[in-house]
């Protein structure tokens, strides 16, 4: 069988044979462990911050960041080793006639896979927990949609990151050590959950927390939720003594009394609105493009590593 | 104000000045330091040069690459900092990798002034002397006549290695005719030359082993000639050039690499499948593609296992599998590196009379195996590589196994690759006298 024809299957022929052997590797190996992964953390986190989501502004700016973090933890985790851990393979198979597009490009399948299942997953959990879920849809005509949809490209996002880091690094230590550190970086560049010096807020465009906690906190209509911190604060100065007397505590006593309070809640929000979180299309689409255009980016400079496996030394 | 900058680049100035002439100061002790290991003196004034060969004068070759890649990091940021002196939020930034860079480098230099106070067998303790007062110590190190390295560097540029056959083959009709005139690489300051004058004939049909001790450019000789790594060389089979055509005729040649690199969580059927589907020729039919998969169970023996996992093969069945992968394509030319390494005798004997049975359906077989004694019988030729004078890897011997034997006066194949070794390596350090002995032997034959 001399093959003096000499074509061989195309990329897109090979995108699929890599894909059935990532889909068997699911079932054979621990992968699908991401999943039920998924759903402990989600639990988690709703349990833990769930109970103020999408009903008060410090809620939702607090369970944006932790919904945003979940996300990204559960991208990292999908595919920080997958192609670290075959790298001789790869090489060998390189040599062989495999196309590094046609294997990065089965992984960005697979892996979507893997984050709209757990996106879905995650959604799932949340509202068993009873958590609030946004009420409003802005892209399509369902608000679920649109939260599953941004929690999809958070998670896809940091998939891709993750495989980056994973062409990059050489051994699957050097990628779970480099994990945590980007880790830290999602998080403490995630814009708005930290008061960051203004010379340092480009940086937050790098990351995807940035943008998927602006979309979630846009998509739970953050600016129009009452603000309670200011309540509180106060709340705990009720028994501050002045002149032998209790202004404070008078005034609450005032107000819960007459049905301001509720009022005076909202007003407050109205007074800290954030421009950056309006309920507004614009937004939430310029979220998802960000996060796209990260991902394509990380797919990018993905392959044009992986094209350098060759200089590997044995 | 006027008076408040100029006294600003006054002192700048000055500080620049020092920082020079400490430079400089430093540097005329390293001419001395390297001229004592054997390392060109100019390298002492050329930043990260000086750094890296500072490494190989303390025997820490390793150290000395990472010491000068450190550096010139340190370097870029430096300026990069300098360029944003007066963005506060933008230099400390970049102060944090400085830091971290300056740790790095302080290891580093840590790890190689160890290894050159070892090297001019000397007290430990003058690691606190070069880490404090770095550019006196190596003068004083340089100048005094007391401070003696006990090993120097072997400068191989201005050897010459043992002389050539420079006469290239006439591409035969048939087989593999191999031309490769010389396989370099530049390699920190230095070029090195891998292979060079390698010329030969192996007609199909042909089993044949590729002898050579470490370094001696056995992995540089089977990637130039796969194409895989190109060298100034001129590769055919059957007439076809395989650096011209090299995408066409990557499924023609196949290479087992040492390790079975296999996905282990993957079926033995499913991987041989994908094997098929990736290497066999796109119009192939499906009932092609089976035939041929069933056919590689068959003669690999994994028709038993072939519906186990990867992981759950044993050493031999994995072995057979991952030469199974590659044979699947029915390349002309197939070649082998140990392919019998974590195999018993009984299996590795075979193992290669399964390769013997593939050479003699007309296939050109080449096998690197370090123990080739007990399996000598089956092959028919021998290529011996070794290292010259100049440390490049070079023909000794190619033909039959009986006539070396002759050849280097030996009665073994480990013989022969111990008479071929350098000296530090445990062997006669007897290369250049068997290149040179083969060239005349060619250039007598060929006329």
């Amino acid at each position: 069988m001399n093959q003096d024809s000499t074509r061989y299957i195309g990329r897109v022929g090979q995108t699929f044979v890599y894909l059935g052997k990532l889909f068997r590797m699911f079932l054979f190996q621990s992968d699908w462990k991401v999943l039920p992964m998924s759903a402990i953390i989600a639990a988690l986190v709703s349990f833990a911050v769930g109970g103020n989501i999408f009903k008060t502004m410090e809620g939702t700016l607090m369970g944006a960041f932790a919904l945003s973090c979940v996300c990204v933890w559960n991208g990292f985790f999908n595919s920080i080793q997958v192609i670290v851990r075959e790298r001789a393979i790869i090489k060998r198979e390189h040599r062989a006639g495999m196309h590094i597009s046609s294997y990065v490009a089965s992984h960005m399948i697979y892996q979507a896979v893997l984050c709209v299942l757990q996106s879905v997953i995650t959604i799932c959990v949340c509202m068993f927990m009873g958590m609030k879920m946004p009420q409003g849809s802005l892209v399509t005509p369902f608000p679920l949609v649109d939260f599953g949809l941004t929690l999809f490209f958070i998670t896809y996002c940091a998939d891709m990151l993750a495989l980056l880091i994973s062409c990059i690094a050489k051994t699957t230590t050097a990628a779970m050590t480099i994990m945590p550190f980007l880790l830290i970086v999602e998080l403490l560049f995630s814009g708005s959950f930290f008061s960051l010096p203004e010379d340092v807020m480009p940086l937050t465009n790098l990351t995807s927390t940035k943008w998927g906690l602006t979309a979630i906190c846009s998509q739970g209509e953050y600016n129009s939720l009452p603000m309670v911190s200011v309540w509180n604060s106060a709340l705990k100065m009720k028994d501050m003594e002045v002149d032998g007397e209790k202004p404070l505590l008078d005034t609450f006593i005032y107000l819960e009394e007459n049905n301001y309070r509720d009022e005076l809640l909202e007003k407050s929000g109205e007074l800290n609105q954030n421009p950056e979180f309006d309920f507004d299309t614009g937004i939430v689409v310029k979220c998802w493009l960000w996060l796209l255009g990260w991902t394509v980016v990380y797919v990018i400079i993905s392959v044009i590593i992986l094209e350098f496996i060759d200089r590997d030394k044995r | 104000m006027t008076t408040e900058m100029t006294q600003k680049l006054i002192s700048l100035s000055a500080q620049q000045i020092y920082s020079l002439f400490t430079y400089l100061f430093s540097s005329i002790g390293f001419v001395f330091l390297f001229k004592k290991c054997g390392v060109k003196k100019r390298w002492a004034f050329i930043p990260m040069a000086r750094e890296y060969h500072l490494g190989l004068c303390a025997d820490k070759e390793k150290d000395g690459r990472g010491y000068c890649i450190m550096v010139g990091l340190l370097f870029v940021l430096e300026i990069l900092a300098e360029l944003f002196e007066n963005h506060t939020r933008i230099y400390l930034f970049l102060s944090i990798p400085i830091i971290g860079l300056f740790v790095t480098i302080m290891v580093y230099l840590m790890r190689i002034y160890l290894g050159l106070i070892k090297v001019f067998e000397r007290k430990k303790l003058w690691i606190i002397a070069f880490l404090l007062l770095e550019p006196y110590t190596v003068l004083l190190w340089g100048l005094n006549p007391k401070f003696v390295p006990s090993k120097k560097i072997e400068d191989l540029s201005e050897v010459t290695g043992a002389k050539e056959i420079g006469k290239k083959l006439i591409t035969e009709e048939e087989g593999l005719t191999v031309n490769i005139q010389k396989r370099s690489v530049i390699d920190f300051f230095k070029r090195k030359i891998l292979l060079k004058d390698i010329h030969l004939h192996i007609p199909k049909g042909h089993m044949v082993l590729l002898l050579g001790g470490s370094g001696a450019g056995k992995t540089t000789f089977i990637n130039a000639v796969t194409g895989y790594e190109k060298a100034d060389a001129t590769i055919t089979l059957d007439d076809k050039d395989i650096y011209a055509d090299y995408d066409k005729m990557k499924h023609d040649i196949g290479f087992v690499p040492q390790q079975d690199l296999v996905r282990g969580n993957d079926t033995v059927m499913m991987t041989i499948s994908d094997a098929a589907l990736m290497r066999l020729s796109k119009y192939a039919s499906s009932m092609e593609k089976e035939n041929r998969i069933a056919r590689m169970l068959d003669q690999f023996g994994l028709e038993s296992v072939k519906y186990n996992l990867v992981d759950k093969l044993s050493g031999g069945q994995r072995k057979r599998l991952s030469i199974a992968l590659e044979f699947i394509s029915d390349p002309t030319l197939f070649i082998l590196d140990e392919p019998d390494s974590g195999l018993d005798g009984v299996m590795a004997r075979r193992l290669f009379e399964s390769l013997r049975e593939i050479a003699d359906g007309g296939k050109i077989v080449v096998v690197i195996t370090h123990t080739p004694d007990r399996v000598i019988d089956l092959f028919d030729d021998v290529i011996v590589l070794a290292k010259d004078a100049s440390r490049t890897g070079r023909l000794a011997w190619y033909g039959p196994v009986d006539e070396a034997y002759e050849f280097f006066g030996k009665s073994s194949m480990e013989e022969i690759l111990l008479s071929v070794n350098q000296k530090d390596e445990g062997g006669e350090g007897r290369a250049d006298e068997f290149v040179e002995k083969y060239a005349d032997r060619v250039k007598e034959k060929v006329g």
